[in-house]
């Protein structure tokens, strides 16, 4: 009992880092499909450009941490803007069909991905190492703890709550979530809701640009097909926090991260590599028990 | 001229051209020339659910590969099997032709989709489509895993080469003749009334699951027997074939045609299989006036995703916008329901 406790603990910690990443993922999910009411299919992609934007600056011209950090969020936000501006843009002006954006940003992710493979290669990239997040602790009672993966949690955290306080508080923070709960009367009492669009994707883009470097340092890889799986999990963390519920989706973040990780580690060693059927399962019955989430969401239901 | 006459005189024509292009056509191009027949009836299948009862599911991978592995099972030498996979001993003695294969594989691609993605129905719009992905990764992740039945990422060889331009085009045929008379048919007018408006629809005294359900068992059917037909003619499975490339190319082939009509989604399968293939020696690398061009991996589908985004802009319902080409060209008879 007492081996397996300390079992548990390790795991748990194993999975600060990529409940993080999640968490990062899925704030960006919900914000968007909050003001505009749609998925955005190429937020995963948005995260592998900012991952690759870091690695090329980092591995070929030396830059130091820090710039390579601020370059992955140029690169997530700039992403995520030209998306906006010839993907979503141009189609929600012409056709409201959700379906016709849906393929569209389809499209745009499929586009981008093979369009990194075409550039780079399906081949894994190491992602460079930094001195400073590289180390050990080891605690008395014999657990390990890597210093990047406080790292990142404690970045993660921060972001989370300035993300949070901004969206309840601040002005524009209070009319996203009126455009989210009703975009007919909030564009009524004059709230502007294409700039909102834009501010959705930019804290959307910048969280998944940071995400984007958690993975790199976590993983110690980037490729162009990184952003796949690892979106649709975020995406359903997001489902599963409430759709519009900002800590919602990262602690739903946490929760699919350290479930996944917690699946793997009970299971004989020969289930490990079902993975996804945690997550699509649970994505299942979270649909069909409590379909709009384990948090309060922050849309109309029906 | 009658009907009749006019249909009869059309595979006359088709069958004529068919014999010319077996007899004088070999190795890539009637392999491309198959190959597009093949990948139309899959893309014909996708469409009754996603098309004509506007279902829109992704999950038609999971479904495909059920088909392609069930009919590769069947069809592959006993000595194969016994070789490489650890099966039952009944499956590894059967070897069946490769019509109940494809039976068989239409036959457990129904009952795959079905209990994969009834519990689904309850889902609405993006979400419904989200969970049908899941499908797809699910299966594909099985598919990996199952290694006495697939022989995971190895794959399945040595497949016997059955399918050939008859067999592809007799079923394509077919599945035309079909789908053109259950669109017809009242069956068919309630399935569009489904896909404009489910709740008018309701109103109207039209089991809506009923007729969903039954519309997504045909169109399992019929992109099972795609798969099955893709899978004689490739003469490989392995549980990437139908992921999410393929899943997203035959997607643009509806959205780029016209969703919901049968000649959008020939047009789309024919411009998607030439288009890939032509393409194909640009991505491989190729020397041009001494100028080595590098190999671009993932050009097709750039290409396919920019002109796929562009359309959805331009022209959202595709290039046939909810028409038939008869509609379009002959005299027009009834005021069009679709667009």
């Amino acid at each position: 009992m007492e081996m397996s406790w300390h079992y548990l603990t390790q795991q748990l910690i194993n999975a600060l880092s990529y409940g993080s990443i999640l968490a990062l993922l899925a704030i960006g999910y919900t914000m968007i499909y909050g003001i505009l009411g749609l998925i955005n299919f190429a937020h995963g992609e948005i995260f592998m450009i900012g991952a690759f934007f870091c690695y090329m600056l980092v591995t070929f011209s030396g830059v130091s941490f820090l710039t390579g950090f601020f370059a992955a969020i140029a690169g997530s936000v700039l992403t995520g803007f030209l998306i906006e501006r010839f993907v979503y843009n141009p189609c929600l002006k012409r056709s409201p069909e959700v379906l016709t954006v849906f393929i569209a940003s389809f499209g745009a992710s499929l586009g981008l991905r093979n369009l990194f493979t075409m550039i780079f290669g399906d081949g894994r990239r190491s992602f460079p190492a930094f001195d400073f997040l590289e180390g050990i602790i080891i605690t008395e009672s014999g657990i390990f703890i890597n210093i990047k993966d406080l790292w990142i949690f404690g970045v993660t955290l921060f972001l989370v709550l300035a993300t949070t306080l901004f969206i309840k508080y601040t002005k524009p923070g209070i009319a996203m979530r009126a455009v989210a709960y009703d975009a007919n009367a909030a564009r009524l009492v004059g709230v502007n809701s294409t700039t909102l669009v834009l501010v959705a994707f930019f804290i959307g883009s910048t969280l998944a640009g940071v995400s984007a470097v958690a993975y790199g340092v976590s993983y110690g890889i980037v490729n162009p097909s990184m952003g796949y799986i690892i979106g649709l999990n975020g995406f359903i963390a997001a489902v599963l926090g409430g759709i519009g519920n900002v800590p919602g989706a990262a602690i739903s973040g946490y929760i699919i991260g350290m479930g996944e990780i917690m699946f793997v580690a009970l299971l004989p060693p020969s289930y490990s590599a079902v993975r996804p059927i945690f997550v699509w399962g649970l994505l299942f019955l979270i649909l069909f028990l409590k379909p709009s989430g384990l948090f309060r969401p922050n849309v109309k239901i029906g | 001229m009658k009907k009749t006459t006019k249909i009869l005189l059309g595979l006359l024509l088709l069958a004529g051209l068919l014999f010319m292009a077996d007899s004088f056509l070999r190795g890539y191009y009637l392999r491309l020339v198959v190959l597009f027949a093949v990948t139309a009836v899959t893309a014909l299948g996708v469409n009754i659910v996603n098309g004509y009862t506007n279902i829109f599911s992704l999950g038609f991978g999971g479904t495909m590969m059920v088909a392609a592995y069930t009919a590769a099972l069947l069809t592959l030498s006993p000595a194969y099997k016994k070789a490489v996979l650890h099966l039952p001993l009944w499956l590894e003695q059967m070897q069946t032709s490769f019509p109940v294969a494809m039976l068989c594989g239409g036959a457990l691609a129904v009952i795959a989709s079905t209990i994969l993605l009834l519990p689904a129905f309850r889902l609405q719009g993006q979400y419904f489509i989200l969970a049908s992905m899941g499908v797809n990764i699910v299966m594909g992740n099985l598919a990996e895993n199952l290694r006495g039945f697939t022989h995971g990422d190895m794959g399945l060889r040595s497949i016997p080469a059955y399918t050939n331009i008859w067999w592809a085009y007799g079923v394509l045929a077919l599945v035309v003749y079909f789908i053109h008379r259950l669109i017809q048919s009242k069956y068919g007018r309630a399935l569009v009334a489904i896909s404009k408006d489910q709740e008018l629809a309701a109103v109207m005294g039209i089991n809506v699951v009923k007729y969903k359900i039954v519309s997504f068992v045909i169109g399992s059917f019929i992109t099972g027997m795609g798969a099955v037909l893709w899978v004689h003619l490739v003469l490989t499975m392995n549980p990437k074939a139908f992921g999410l490339v393929y899943v997203f190319q035959i997607v643009a082939m509806l959205a780029i045609g016209g969703i919901g009509t049968i000649s959008g989604t020939l047009i789309g399968a024919a411009i998607l299989t030439l288009g890939t293939e032509l393409l194909s020696p640009v991505q491989e690398g190729f020397s041009l006036l001494g100028f080595q061009i590098p190999p671009a991996f993932g050009l097709v589908n750039v290409l396919m995703a920019v002109l796929l985004v562009v359309i959805m802009i331009y022209k959202p319902r595709g290039i046939m916008n909810g028409r038939e080409i008869w509609e379009v060209a002959g005299p027009r008879v009834r005021k069009n329901a679709s667009s």
